[in-house]
């Protein structure tokens, strides 16, 4: 027989298992396979190959999910503990925005005029006017980072 | 309305429709409830899922202690990220990618390359957590009887076959969905799974000669 027809069977055989083929496919599988006894050992090698790993049985160590269970109503707990104090953190930074954005153009005319009144070069006074600006933002940033980095930390203490 | 779906649709392919209809509530249902940190769906999805993540992260790891640790982080990582489970996909593939995920940062952590780059035999060599003249971990693990069968004929095959042989026929996954986990394209996946399947099936008959 040709070699051709069987590397196509053969990969019909594995396409049926994982894609799926189509009905004419099926049909000339079928045919080939009540004429060929290699490819019908490939066929019966591989249904009893994932016939196998199907019935695979794993041993759970004992108490695994109850043990899951608690670590992670603990970390729910400390989450709960933790998020008013992120809530007001937000509320701060918005409230602190809110404010920097109403008062903006009176806090630049203070810059400007502090600036002219000690001869500050007005490249130097805005920079100021930008730094005051993201204040808030930069003091959120690093409390958050802080805080990952903190639960990273305990993450691979708890490893 | 359901007049209209009755007589529009036939049996099977109508208790097809509501079944993805059902499924797409429980989704929603179990998106909202993870948004919400709900502790007793929680409880319950542990349960509900420890046998398939444990047996993923065994296969996947090579190494009992390991998989139990990534198994209690993967449930830590859900509770935490539970608000960006898209219920358009199946919870397990979600939950198997967090694991998969959690897996290749620890091994990035241990100052390795990643997971993909070091198992795919396609890309370098094939990467055991074991050195590769000795036993893996796996293989110690296993009895007596489990090192003779599949175990063991899976134990000889590269983690990145095992990976995808373990997601289509034990968890049953579509193609797209082991894409999905794997966050590889679909090619990959089935050029993986053809591969394995052969690995696998020469595996068992060396086992058996």
């Amino acid at each position: 027989m040709n070699e051709n027809l069987h590397a196509s069977a053969e990969k019909l055989i594995a396409q049926e298992r994982i894609e799926g083929i189509s009905q004419s496919e099926r049909e000339w599988l079928a045919t080939h396979l009540r004429e060929c006894p290699s490819c019908t050992q490939v066929a019966q090698q591989t249904s009893a190959a994932l016939s196998a790993l199907r019935g695979l049985p794993i041993p759970l160590p004992r108490g695994l999910a109850a043990r899951t269970q608690f670590r992670v109503q603990l970390r729910a707990q400390e989450m709960r503990e933790r998020e008013p104090k992120r809530r007001l953190l937000w509320i701060m930074c918005a409230m602190s925005w809110a404010l920097g954005i109403a008062t903006a153009p009176y806090v630049w005319r203070a810059f400007e005029w502090a600036g002219e009144r000690i001869g500050m070069p007005k490249l130097v006074w805005e920079m100021g006017f930008g730094l005051w600006w993201t204040i808030p933002a930069l003091v959120a940033a690093a409390v958050v980072v802080l805080e990952n980095l903190r639960q990273a930390h305990e993450r691979d203490q708890a490893r | 309305m359901s007049a209209t779906f009755t007589t529009l649709t036939s049996a099977p392919l109508r208790s097809v429709l509501l079944f993805s209809a059902q499924m797409a509530d429980d989704n929603k249902a179990l998106a909202l409830g993870l948004k919400r940190r709900d502790p007793d769906l929680l409880d319950q999805l542990i349960e509900q899922y420890q046998y398939r993540l444990f047996r993923y992260l065994l296969y996947l790891t090579s190494s009992r202690e390991r998989a139990e640790d990534f198994f209690q982080e993967t449930w830590i990582r859900v509770l935490e990220r539970g608000h960006q489970y898209d219920s358009k996909y199946k919870f397990e593939a979600w939950l198997f990618r967090i694991a998969r995920n959690l897996v290749i940062d620890w091994q990035r952590a241990k100052k390795m390359q990643s997971l993909d780059a070091l198992t795919d035999p396609e890309e370098g060599a094939p990467m055991e957590f074991a050195a590769q003249n000795q036993p893996s971990p796996l293989h110690l693990v296993l009895t007596a009887e489990e090192k003779s069968g599949v175990h063991a004929s899976l134990d000889r095959i590269p983690t990145v076959y095992r990976e995808v042989l373990v997601l289509r026929f034990q968890e049953e996954l579509g193609l797209e969905e082991i894409a999905g986990v794997l966050a590889a394209p679909l090619s990959t996946v089935k050029s993986r799974l053809y591969r394995g399947l052969e690995a696998l099936r020469g595996a068992m008959q060396g086992g058996a000669a």
